[in-house]
Parts: structure tokens; sequence; C-alpha cells
């Protein structure tokens, strides 16, 4: 970037590492650890075999992305060393062994239920699933020049975005394999989006009583340059119309619930991004 | 032992001798800066003051970027001095995202100062003595190297020219200072003390190793 004058870390400046180019791809592999924990997780409660499969292929798709997103990908493998202070670390290795916990436990749970090592791996796994989940949440939270990421909210927003997105793809799979317990999974699907959204708004609200710079993502994204991308997409798209759906979906309505979980999913991913879009550092100099 | 620099910006005339003297130094490829001169205002008309900042990176005594880390590329060394293994970086960039002070930059693009005509004699020889390795995190390193041979020939760093980092040797107006923080009687203690230097944005709990002085 080059230095201009007047300009430059003088006015609030945007983070751009991962909102642009192919450092964008790390909101892709956020969104996919936060839908495959999710996922998992409800799928666990539920006992959902379709939806836990489906959880870990995202977590895969969450490796991916990870390793695409670097410039280095071959180096990958040393991300691994440094769990004591990184989240990234810490996340890499969460995402890695519930891979491999989850991938066990749905091979016992299709050839062998009901042995206790299923349960052992289900345990595993689910843990390690809330890490997957809630870890990029952390990520973006420890950035303390970044005030608007910089919030107790952070975390809690990615984990809830992953349950709403995971809860409403269950929802698809609960109405496509007429599941017995489609009815609840569907009660808490509406209660999920509805959560989420409060969430939202709640981290919105209280960053415009913080910083300056975290006032002004608020404002960006409530009614500036990410102003569509938030009310069209995160908002209409992924929270009012599935809400909409999920209400009126009957117990046979698999493909309008399809549908409705494209929907969130879409507005989960538009989260990422327009979360990271929206950071922006406090100017370097005094005013 | 702890390198910090003390930098008075009454003396800056923001010359960008320092930016250059970086970029002569270690080879910086284009469109990156290993540090800065950024200027703003202050006020309001008629009473309207010029801010000139030499930035650069502030080897904080608590670095975040050493924190979030994943493959521990980037290091503090016993000296304070912190760096980066390019051999280690994957690219992550998360160094630069939690750097609250934005010090880094990312070596991306091989690209030539003047496209189209070929590198220049500089441009080759920086190929061979210093190549840069891209897609990984680049930053100032406070001339650890100049530093580093200084002191095997028993020099002193902020005294002795070839001990001291470019930036402060290039100053025509004597505005960095540099030395050991942890040595109170060093002369950059002693000119952070007697002109109260402040530290930037201690807000960020970073404990940076540059004092700045209005």
């Amino acid at each position: 970037m080059q230095a201009r004058p007047y300009e430059f870390m003088i006015k609030e400046t945007p983070a751009r590492e991962w909102s642009e180019g192919m450092g964008a791809l790390i909101a892709v592999a956020f969104f996919c650890g936060g839908v495959a924990g999710g996922l998992y997780l409800v799928s666990l409660y539920f006992n959902n075999l379709w939806g836990m499969f489906i959880g870990w292929l995202f977590a895969l798709g969450m490796g991916l992305f990870d390793v695409v997103h670097l410039s280095k990908p071959t180096r990958a493998w040393r991300i691994a060393f440094r769990p004591n202070s990184s989240w990234i670390s810490r996340g890499f290795l969460f995402v890695i062994f519930f891979i491999g916990a989850a991938a066990i436990q749905l091979a016992l749970s299709y050839w062998a239920a009901g042995n206790p090592a299923e349960t052992f791996f289900k345990i595993v796994a689910g843990i390690l699933a809330f890490g997957v989940a809630i870890y990029s949440g952390f990520v973006v939270g420890f950035v303390n020049g970044i005030k608007f990421w910089n919030s107790a909210l952070m975390p809690v927003l990615f984990v809830v975005a992953g349950l709403t997105g995971g809860s409403a793809i269950l929802l698809a799979v609960a109405a496509y394999t007429s599941a017995a317990n489609s009815a609840t999974v569907q009660v808490l699907a509406r209660f999920m989006l509805v959560f989420y959204a409060i969430v939202i708004f709640i981290h919105l609200w209280v960053s415009t009583y913080s910083s300056p710079p975290a006032r002004d993502s608020a404002i960006m994204i409530l009614k500036g340059s990410l102003a569509g991308l938030f009310w069209l997409v995160m908002v209409l798209v992924g929270i009012v119309i599935p809400l909409v759906l999920v209400s009126m979906a009957g117990p046979g309505s698999s493909a309008v619930l399809m549908v409705s979980a494209a929907m969130v999913l879409l507005g989960n991913l538009a989260l990422r991004y327009v979360v990271l879009k929206a950071g922006r550092y406090s100017p370097l100099l005094p005013s | 032992m702890r390198w910090g620099m003390a930098i008075e910006m009454k003396r800056c005339i923001g010359c960008n001798a320092c930016v250059l003297a970086c970029k002569a130094e270690h080879f910086v490829p284009p469109e990156i800066y290993w540090n800065r001169i950024l200027i703003g205002e202050k006020g309001k008309y008629p009473h309207v003051s010029k801010l000139i900042y030499s930035v650069r990176c502030n080897q904080c005594a608590e670095p975040k970027c050493v924190d979030v880390c994943p493959t521990g590329a980037t290091q503090k060394r016993e000296d304070g001095i912190v760096w980066v293994d390019e051999n280690k970086c994957v690219g992550c960039r998360y160094c630069m995202v939690a750097c609250p002070y934005q010090m880094r930059s990312f070596y991306e693009h091989e690209k030539e100062y003047f496209p189209g005509q070929g590198l220049t004699e500089h441009e080759q020889i920086g190929r061979i003595l210093y190549p840069h390795q891209k897609g990984v995190v680049q930053k100032c390193i406070f001339c650890k190297e100049r530093i580093d041979a200084g002191l095997a020939k028993g020099l002193k760093p902020g005294v002795d020219r070839d001990a001291s980092p470019a930036c402060m040797i290039i100053c025509p107006t004597g505005a960095i200072h540099f030395g050991d923080l942890d040595d109170p009687d060093s002369d950059i203690n002693m000119v952070i003390q007697m002109k109260k230097g402040h530290q930037f944005h201690t807000e960020f709990d970073t404990d940076p190793s540059i004092y700045y002085i209005d």
C-alpha cells in the first residue's frame, strides 16, 4: 500500500488483509467451520447421522479453505505447533482432531451402533465441534487494534451463527429423511434464527457506544458501504425469509426447507465477510 | 538489553531520508515500506500545526504479532528485536491483522521499480545479497544485521555508525536516537527522560520500544 500523507493511518484505516484478494478466503474457512461445528452439535443432540456427516464435510471444507488462503500452503503443517498462544494454531488442531474423531464416530455409528467406543467418540467429537465453531470468533476477537472485532460478543456471535446454519441444514435433512423429531428441529431452527438476529443487533448496538472506529464500523454496516450486503443478504435472505419459510413449512416441505437452509447459509457467509470487511484500525496519529 | 528508539518530532522535517535509507539497506521491494513518514494536521485555522511522525515496527516488549503467529515465524530476540523467519512464515497474515500499528507488509507479487524496463543494478544486487521471499510478511528489524555485526566488532549501536540502524544514521537532523532502553545511563534514556518521551497508543498494552518526543 502506498503511503498517502494526510490520509494513511491519519484517518481510520480499513483492515484489508482478510477482506481482499486470497486473504478473503479465510471468511469462507470461518463460515465452513462455524457451520461444521454447529451442524455437528445439533445433529449430535438429535442423533441424526446424516447431519453429523454433512457437518464433517463442512469441516473438511474448512480445512481446505484454511490451507488455500495461505500463500505457502505446503508449510501448513507448521500451524499445529503454537497452540499455547495462537488461536489459528488452536483452531487448526480443533479441526484436525475433530475430522479424525468424527470420522471414527460416524463409522462406529454406522457399523457398530451402541458400542461404548461410539459414545466416547461422540463426546470427544462434540467437544471438538464446539471448538471448531467458536475458535474463529476468538481469532477475530483477540485483535485489540480493531475495536469492532475486539468484543466478548464476537465468539458468541460466531457460535450462534454456526448453530443457526446447522439447525437450518438439519431441518432440511430431517424433512427430507422424514425423521421423527423434525417438528422439534423446526422449533429449534426458528428459535436460532431469532436469537441469531438478536445477537447481531446487540453487537452492532453496543459497537455504537464503543470507540469511534467501532461505531464507524457499525454505521458502515447499517447504512454505509456494507448496508446492501447486510440488509439484503444477511437480514432479508439470511434471517427474515428463512424464518417465514420455516414457520410456514409443513411436514413434507423438504424442498422449501432446503431453499431456506441455502438462504441461511448465504447469510452466514455474508456475516463473516461483513465482519472482516468492516474492521477498522484507530488512527495512528493523535487527533 | 532492549534496543529502542527515541524520535524527536520537532527535529523531524519529513524529508523521507530514513524511508529511502531503509529501502536501500534492505533492498525492500516496491510498494513495501518498512518505515514511513506519516503527515497529518492538528488544530483548526488559524491555529494549525503539522504533525510529522516517522513510524516503523515498534519492536514491542509485549508483541501481539508473536502471540498470534501460528508457526513461530515471528519471534522476539533476547535483545527485544522482533523479526520474521521467512522460512517458517505461511502467509496467513494474522500478524498483520493483529498489529495495532499496522507496521507489517506482505510481499505478494514480485515487481520491478521500473516495470517493463528490467531490474536496476541495485535490484539485481538485492536479489543476490538480500533476497526477499514472496508470499511472506516482512517488517522493520532495527537493522539487526548491522547491530550484530557491529557488536561483533566491539562497536556500540546508537553511537557507532556501522552498528546503528540505517534510518538513524541517515537522518540529517539527528531526530532519531537509538540505544539500550535497559541501560539507565544510555543516551536514549537521557533523551526520553529529559524531553518526556511517550509511547504510541499505550492502550494496546504492547509496551513499544519506540518513544516519541513532542
